[in-house]
């Protein structure tokens, strides 16, 4: 009786499970295991036979291949700067909105909208703004500055895939601080007020440390996001000029689809950033529990 | 009393000052938002002459040309027709085996059953590029490349696991007690699940359709990668194509495209925009 019992439900638990299951593994798990044995493979997509090299490629990748050293450090610099700009922008935004009265939802609104947008379309749209409406106004008014490559040259273009980015991700941060500043009590920071402190007192000691939770989060979702950067370097420069804007992902699907076809050496560097992103999310996990341990 | 009334215009000038430089920033900041939508929306109405000659006017003469061009050339209906295809089959597959899933997985308490979720919660951190080369190769495989279905269906094995992991999350929140009181009428369990416990569930639902579908529709390289013939591109994918093609040359006909390209996201930003803003904020401090 109850053998049949468990078996029954050992079926309807399989029934219920084992769809999502059956996707899951097609085409996320077998790619993943399937990444971490090519990578050790000399697998290219020219030649039906491989054989296994061991760790050659990720050494190869790591001492011997400039173009991904140099991915990987433009990738480092985009991070840097994008985990400092999109949290401080969105935190700033964030408090300013929350502080407004009757605009407040139209900037919400606003601010959020190219976020709706993909950044393909973004980027072409920057594109006519960098090639030729800056030029323009360079011409045409007092603001000669504008006049510069912004695509052409690298150290430019590197300010154009900035501003890009944060024209597109800033309003996802503001939307998560939006939501921590609202979860804080009303009476915290009025009480505060009646005791005499002014705006930037109560901003400094009451608001910020009570969105600190969102604030990791915040970093960490950048942290990730931005590591894994591809479509706004793709469609702003396309790695360019020359390879002197590549990121990680872009050298990863350049290595693999368009100039060198060797599948295994580009899935040795697909795990290197594949690497990198748990180291990030485990150590995420590790100051999340600290900070609850001190809570 | 002279005195206390330039007292107290100082006062309203130390909290005035403050609050007109944010307002001015926000009003700046929001410029710099819309100025680019702005700018395209402007040039994509003129002609090529019109454009050359003053980029920050309005048209001169207002050209529907540059749309008609570019409703042709990006097959727009057609491209509309393949996201909406994709986003259709992957949402459907999506909701539907995840909350399946996160249901059924929430209320075993086996070790097996949390084995099995902490397989799928395992995967949330690899990123896509991490596994599209091999990806790739089975979706070659399976004879899955240029099928609009087939993309819908890859977008179902890497959406599972967040959404149900947001499931499991909703699911622990939701008595118990309606289920079993229906089990106890001898609802068998398929019908327990979709009678009760998923309408339950709509609110966590309805955050993952909004979630998916937006990314499903923005999602760039897994298209670009799988599709190949021009009458199964996706907007985005059409777009690329083409502009590769115009070279820097056609900016009028360029920016008419990419205003058709904003416009579905936008027009449902507008409508959903509360919901839309919710499950996004939801959906990142959750996951």
């Amino acid at each position: 009786m109850n053998a049949v019992k468990t078996w029954k439900q050992v079926v309807i638990f399989a029934a219920f499970v084992s769809p999502a299951l059956l996707f899951y593994t097609l085409f996320m798990l077998i790619p993943a295991g399937g990444a971490a044995w090519y990578s050790m493979t000399n697998w290219n997509g020219l030649n039906p036979t491989y054989s296994f090299v061991g760790l050659s490629n990720y050494i190869e990748a790591l001492t011997d291949d400039p173009a991904f050293i140099n991915s990987f450090l433009n990738t480092l610099k985009y991070v840097v700067f994008m985990v400092l700009f999109r949290n401080l922008l969105g935190i700033m935004l964030a408090v300013f909105i929350e502080s407004q009265k009757r605009a407040r939802s139209l900037f919400r609104t606003i601010l959020f909208m190219p976020n709706m947008l993909s950044m393909i379309v973004g980027c072409f749209v920057w594109m006519f703004i960098f090639t030729r409406l800056l030029p323009y106004i360079a011409e045409h008014t007092i603001f000669k500055f504008l006049d510069r490559s912004w695509i052409g040259d690298p150290a430019y273009s590197f300010v154009a895939i900035l501003i890009v980015s944060l024209w597109g991700g800033v309003g996802y941060l503001m939307v998560i601080y939006i939501a921590a500043l609202q979860s804080i009590p009303g009476q915290l920071t009025e009480s505060a007020k009646m005791d005499g402190a002014n705006e930037v007192q109560v901003f400094w000691h009451i608001t910020l440390p009570m969105i600190l939770p969102a604030v990791t989060i915040g970093v960490f979702l950048t942290l990730n996001n931005s590591f894994q950067v591809f479509d706004v370097v793709y469609a702003l420069t396309g790695g360019g000029p020359g390879r002197q804007t590549e990121v990680i992902a872009l050298n990863i699907y350049e290595e693999a689809f368009k100039k060198s076809y060797r599948l295994g050496y580009g899935s040795a560097k697909a795990m290197i950033l594949f690497i990198i992103i748990a180291l990030i999310t485990f150590i995420q996990l590790w100051v999340m529990k600290r900070r609850e341990v001190e809570a | 009393m002279k005195n206390q009334k330039t007292n107290r215009t100082a006062v309203n000038l130390r909290q005035n000052i403050p609050r007109a430089l944010i307002l001015f920033f926000l009003i700046i900041a929001s410029v710099f938002t819309l100025f680019p939508i702005y700018i395209s929306l402007l040039n994509s109405f003129k002609s090529k002459g019109d454009l050359l000659n003053n980029m920050l006017s309005f048209p001169s003469r207002i050209e529907f040309a540059n749309y008609i061009n570019a409703f042709k050339k990006t097959g727009y209906l057609n491209c509309l027709y393949n996201n909406f295809t994709v986003v259709a089959v992957g949402l459907t597959g999506i909701v539907l085996f995840s909350s399946m899933a996160g249901y059924k997985i929430c209320r075993t308490k086996t070790k097996w059953s949390s084995f099995i979720f902490g397989l799928f919660v395992s995967s949330m951190l690899i990123p896509f590029y991490s596994i599209m080369i091999s990806l790739y190769k089975i979706v070659m495989k399976l004879g899955l490349d240029d099928s609009l279905p087939g993309l819908g269906t890859i977008y179902i094995g890497l959406g599972v696991s967040m959404a149900i992991f947001l499931y499991h999350g909703f699911v622990k929140s939701i008595s118990q007690e309606l289920e079993e009181s229906a089990r106890i009428d001898g609802c068998g369990e398929f019908r327990t699940f979709f009678r009760i416990v998923f309408p339950l569930l709509s609110p966590i639902t309805f955050t993952i359709i909004i979630l998916n579908a937006l990314w499903m529709w923005n999602d760039f390289l897994l298209p670009l990668l799988v599709l190949s013939d021009f009458e199964k591109y996706t907007i985005l994918i059409s777009i690329t194509i083409l502009f590769g093609e115009y070279g820097n040359n056609e900016w009028t006909e360029i920016l008419a495209t990419l205003i058709m390209a904003m416009l579905p996201a936008i027009i449902f930003y507008f409508l959903l925009q509360k919901y839309i803003v919710k499950g996004i904020a939801e959906g990142a401090i959750k996951g």
